[in-house]
């Protein structure tokens, strides 16, 4: 049984990706915020494809501790039922923010859910990645481009802004996917990041202020449905042999910022070590 | 340089860790919150070279601030700032809260921080200079029906720290009082600040560049510091127009903040 794990999947183009994935035969592990909303995902995903093999997994990817714990649970479940394999890990949550928020390690929100989160939770089910020669999918942006990492303060606490806070963390899921493949393409694994375009999704109105909730709302009238980026996750998922690329959108590889470079990556995979308190070397 | 923070598990009080840190201050942390504490201690021990203790601590209880104090007495541990972020408040009118609540918001905002700021001038470290901050609000500024208690404990602490900044000039200590507005920690005060509508949004202060001023301003050795042009704007208000007609503007604007996050909460259930 080919198992993914995705993670938002109860709303926008989680949701949409999980019901692809569930028609084409995965069995797919969806994680989300509430009971509540993984069981309106649930209906919904089984009305549409009564043979759908989905389960949930509650936990709030902003907090470490819930990555930690959500990650034992999926990995007990991939040992009893799917012989420790994993053939997919999509780091779908993100989040918005309008405000220098932070978690309950004193981090960012949109750096500790948009990019930590993802880094921990890739970390943790790694070994279950390798055995299945898995592959793991990033939900980027085209607005990584046109920014640089701010190494000396990746927090942003100098002078936040929501944008550049966003565009930061989308360019730490290219440089995290292009750290992967480097450590680890040669033990069979493959990162990707996917840009799924402008979707009409309620990222920018859940948790944030009104003139970023009203810029938003504006914004993805112009987007696309959901059910568009969710091809490209499917195609990755589905393809026999690995796709060589790293930048993903309408299925075709794409141009990415000259910003992702090997020695930004082995900064971030350090720094971000440090903020998880990991160590990728360990993993056998 | 050791630095005090109470409610450091709290979002300004986070806020205020990260900008020590980031200073290459040492820090001492209390909260009643235990496991918030450890994993502050630990995100800031992971981002910074600085050495940082905790311990859980109910601030309104004097046993328990006792045996804080022996753990700061017993490693020998002198501090150079005392941040008082701890505090707290419950909505509502007067007559419609908990009895224990109000008495609450006192014995925390008002009693407790003497107590603390009180213990930790005597652990000040020798002939070197001290800095306090007390972290009052704009709700200090002004009578506040609908939050009555809780503005006047804000009250009390800007008028204490007034007065003890004059009694302690001599000692070398600074004392700081901080008025901001509204600050987004957490999703309820996100809402709370939705609800107020325009005034909402306009006396909103970012966290970050409230923690990085008040402490470069409280080093300067500044008396007080209200973040926001327009805040500074409404506390010459607070000042000079009548106090019973600012009680009533407000009363009136928070009546309709009241509902409207009642109407937002009947909408989200």
């Amino acid at each position: 049984m080919k198992t993914i794990v995705i993670t938002g999947a109860s709303s926008g183009i989680g949701q949409e990706t999980a019901l692809v994935l569930t028609k084409q035969g995965f069995n797919v592990l969806g994680v989300a915020r509430s009971e509540a909303n993984f069981n309106r995902a649930k209906e919904r995903i089984l009305s549409e494809n009564p043979n759908a093999k989905i389960t949930f997994f509650v936990a709030d990817l902003m907090q470490q501790r819930e990555v930690v714990r959500v990650a034992g649970e999926i990995n007990q479940y991939l040992n009893e039922k799917c012989n420790g394999e994993l053939c997919a890990l999509i780091n779908n949550a993100g989040c918005v923010r309008s405000w220098y928020m932070t978690t309950e390690e004193g981090y960012e929100q949109q750096f500790a859910l948009n990019h930590l989160a993802g880094f921990l939770l890739t970390y943790k089910l790694l070994p279950a990645l390798v055995k299945a020669n898995g592959r793991v999918i990033m939900t980027g942006s085209q607005s990584h481009k046109g920014i640089k990492v701010r190494w000396d303060d990746v927090m942003l606490s100098r002078g936040y802004n929501p944008l550049t806070a966003y565009k930061q963390s989308k360019l730490c899921n290219m440089l995290f996917a292009k750290g992967l493949n480097d450590r680890y393409a040669n033990k069979g694994i493959r990162a990707y990041v996917v840009d799924p375009g402008l979707v009409k999704t309620d990222i920018g109105n859940k948790d944030t202020g009104s003139l970023v909730s009203f810029i938003w709302s504006l914004r993805k009238k112009h987007g696309v449905s959901p059910a568009v980026p969710a091809k490209t996750y499917a195609y990755l998922c589905g393809q026999e042999v690995a796709p060589e690329g790293l930048y993903y959108y309408l299925c075709k590889e794409k141009k990415y910022s000259k910003q992702v470079t090997k020695e930004n990556a082995d900064r971030l995979f350090e720094l971000s070590e440090r903020l998880c308190d990991i160590r990728y070397g360990e993993v056998k | 340089m050791n630095v005090m923070i109470t409610g450091a598990a709290g979002g300004l009080g986070r806020a205020f860790a990260n900008e020590c840190g980031s200073r290459g201050y040492n820090l001492f942390l209390t909260d009643i919150n235990e496991d918030g504490l450890l994993r502050i201690k630990r995100g800031l021990e992971r981002q910074f070279d600085i050495t940082v203790a905790t311990k859980a601590c109910d601030l309104t209880n004097a046993e328990s601030v006792d045996e804080m104090l022996d753990i700061i007495d017993k490693h020998g541990i002198r501090f150079d700032m005392l941040l008082n972020v701890a505090g707290l408040d419950f909505e509502g009118g007067f007559t419609e809260r908990e009895r224990e609540n109000l008495v609450k918001i006192v014995m925390l905002n008002n009693a407790a921080t003497l107590r603390i700021t009180h213990a930790i001038l005597e652990r000040r470290r020798p002939g070197k200079p001290f800095t306090i901050v007390f972290v009052s609000s704009l709700a200090s500024m002004f009578p506040m029906p609908l939050k009555a208690t809780y503005a006047a404990s804000k009250r009390f602490l800007l008028e204490f720290a007034t007065s003890l900044r004059q009694e302690l000039k001599d000692e070398d200590v600074k004392v700081l009082t901080l008025c901001p507005g509204g600050m987004v920690t957490t999703k309820e005060t996100m809402n709370s600040i939705k609800a107020q509508g325009f005034w909402g949004d306009a006396t909103t202060n970012p966290l970050e560049a409230v923690a990085r001023n008040t402490i470069d301003r409280a080093l300067a050795g500044y008396s007080i510091y209200v973040p926001g042009v327009l805040n500074r704007v409404l506390s010459v208000f607070g000042k000079i127009v009548p106090r019973s007609w600012i009680a009533a503007v407000i009363y009136w604007r928070w009546k309709e903040a009241r509902n409207r996050a009642l109407h937002l909460d009947e909408q989200r259930t």
